[in-house]
């Protein structure tokens, strides 16, 4: 094996994927590193969910393929596959009396069969779950009775205990305020830190994106319209390619990432 | 709030509640039997009128309602993770009444009279509504639950009137299969606990086998997908589990309503969401809380026995009503 395919986590070759008549993703390729931070970003209608869904095989391709080192994902099996790759889906829902545990717990669900009945190590993936995302004082909370952000963060525990190489996390601050949003987002990158795992994120806030990645990936039309550093893409030239955008973009002084200040859409006709 | 009861405690509670129903069931009625007949009955068979009445009138009846309360309850469960719907029960699916609508057919149409005959007609009938429901959900574009739910109560709604049609041009065997309309308990031979037992038994047994995945599927189907879940394979099993559950419930005692739509919540209430835990206590539960209505049913207008399907509607409706309202509030 080469060094590269080592380094590659992930292979999206030449990737298809429509609904129906309608074409998502057009013959994609992207690899996604391992241990790092990828996060996905586009204007709506993009692509970029259907991407993250793909590449845990939620959609079937038309074409081309998503391998995991080397092998191909449709080989696998429902349950070799979840414990490669977790998906934490855009509003997930469960009942709102389950408690925090019997959520977290699910995430043990591949690892557990007829055979093999809950045991050790998955009780101990469950604390650990719990103990990272900082729920376990919540563990006999019901879902119903928690705030927004709690919920994200118990929802988080549920994906890390699957313990998976791979975690795909979309939008998972969507409906967070700023607080939320920020305190979701160092819980993932602490967690990525301390794990080591290999995080996907969909994100539509491009000054989040630019934040928390190590590796950004810009998408319109179901391509790859640029992926590199946030330090690579995050400039006036690019967004106003991507996004239809006029922006400024300046050095965030505190984060020293890139920091986009949009000014006006380029269709727009109210003048600035 | 979270069950306050350790768990041994739930289950022993459980357990001694139903040997009790039961017990009530062999000696209160019409006539009252103390402890010791009902000994002697069942274990020291001597012929007499006691002995007779009770193993042949109370003993079936002691034994084909807690089947057909935990065989209803467990499908009640199901029914409500599969759509997701708390109010949601084998009678929503239309099951009932695709019995019933069964029963009717086969009487009036095919002359079908012994009991055994209409009790399988109305098993048949519960299972091909289940295959019914679940084709046309899964040819309108996936299982989805609210689609299940909404082919389910309109298949239920057709079912019913097809029912009242057919029962109006046939006076004569209204009064005959009224008692398959409502449910009831009353002279029904032991030999059906002997064939509806066994496949209760199988359901129940498929149900348990499903537990995780069921546990998973109360999540949204992205993530149940993520985790591993073969949506499709576990649909399909539960939806074999339930058909084969009511059909067996609907043969022994016809229609009994709201045992299933009931039962799932008080069984949450006690023991949570892991349908490991969950189908136990919703079978237990269901069991004591048939026995007691079949109980209930001898006196509520004593000296003649109400049918035990408008006691659990009753008490099922008024269940509803408090549920609907606290969701609204």
């Amino acid at each position: 094996m080469t060094d590269s395919a080592m380094d590659h986590r992930i292979s999206v070759d030449n990737l298809s994927l429509a609904y129906g008549a309608v074409s998502v993703l057009n013959a994609l390729s992207l690899p996604i590193l391992k241990g790092k931070i990828t996060v996905l970003a586009g204007p709506n209608g993009c692509g970029k969910s259907t991407l993250l869904r793909a590449i845990r095989r939620l959609h079937r391709p038309s074409g081309g393929q998503v391998r995991l080192g080397d092998v191909d994902i449709s080989t696998l099996n429902d349950r070799m596959l979840a414990r490669q790759i977790g998906l934490l889906a855009q509003s997930p829902s469960a009942p709102d009396d389950m408690t925090v545990e019997e959520l977290v717990r699910l995430g043990r669900y591949p690892h557990q069969s007829m055979m093999q009945p809950w045991s050790a190590d998955d009780a101990a993936a469950l604390d650990r779950a719990m103990a990272g995302t900082g729920v376990d004082h919540l563990r006999k909370r019901r879902l119903g009775s928690l705030s927004g952000g709690q919920l994200q963060r118990v929802w988080i525990a549920m994906v890390l205990a699957q313990e998976t190489d791979v975690v795909c996390l979309d939008e998972p601050v969507n409906h967070l305020d700023m607080a939320h949003q920020l305190d979701c987002l160092d819980l993932v990158r602490q967690l990525n830190a301390d794990f080591g795992r290999t995080v996907v994120l969909v994100l539509h806030d491009l000054n989040l994106a630019a934040r928390y990645a190590d590796r950004l990936v810009f998408l319109r039309d179901g391509a790859i319209a640029a992926s590199g550093t946030p330090e690579e893409l995050m400039t006036e030239a690019t967004i106003a390619r991507v996004f239809d955008v006029q922006s400024m973009v300046i050095t965030d002084p505190v984060h020293g990432r890139p920091l986009c200040i949009p000014l006006r859409t380029q269709s727009s006709t109210i003048p600035a | 709030m979270p069950a306050a009861l350790p768990f041994p405690v739930v289950w022993v509670g459980l357990v001694i509640a139903l040997l009790a129903a039961m017990l009530m069931s062999l000696t209160l009625g019409f006539r009252l039997y103390g402890l010791d007949q009902v000994w002697q009955a069942l274990f020291a068979f001597d012929g007499s009128e006691t002995a007779v009445v009770i193993s042949n009138l109370r003993l079936p009846r002691a034994v084909l309602a807690p089947l057909v309360g935990a065989g209803l309850a467990i499908a009640g469960v199901i029914v409500q993770t599969l759509s997701r719907n708390r109010i949601a029960s084998p009678d929503t699916l239309g099951l009932n009444a695709g019995a019933s609508l069964a029963v009717v057919v086969a009487s009036t149409a095919l002359g079908v009279g012994s009991l055994l005959g209409l009790s399988l007609s109305a098993a048949l009938g519960a299972l091909l509504t289940s295959f019914l429901v679940f084709a046309i959900a899964a040819g309108a574009g996936g299982l989805s639950p609210i689609r299940i739910v909404l082919i389910g109560v309109t298949i239920a709604g057709l079912g019913h009137s097809i029912v009242e049609i057919i029962l109006t041009t046939n006076e004569a065997q209204l009064q005959q299969l009224l008692f398959w309309l409502s449910g009831s308990f009353v002279d029904r031979p032991m030999t059906l606990a002997q064939t509806g037992g066994p496949i209760i038994l199988i359901g129940a047994a498929l149900a348990l086998v499903l537990h995780r995945a069921l546990d998973a599927l109360q999540a949204d189907d992205s993530t149940a997908t993520s985790l591993g879940v073969p949506l499709a394979l576990v649909r399909g099993g539960s939806f074999v589990s339930v058909a084969l559950l009511t059909g067996a419930a609907v043969s022994m005692a016809g229609p009994v309503t709201f045992v299933g739509l009931v039962v799932p919540h008080a069984a949450r209430r006690l023991v949570g969401l892991r349908h490991a835990r969950q189908i136990p206590a919703a079978a237990l539960l269901g069991a004591i809380y048939a026995t007691l209505a079949d109980v209930a049913a001898r006196f509520l207008i004593y000296p003649v026995e109400a049918p035990v399907g408008a006691i659990t509607a009753v008490v099922g409706g008024v269940v509803l009503l408090v549920l609907l309202k606290r969701r609204a509030a």
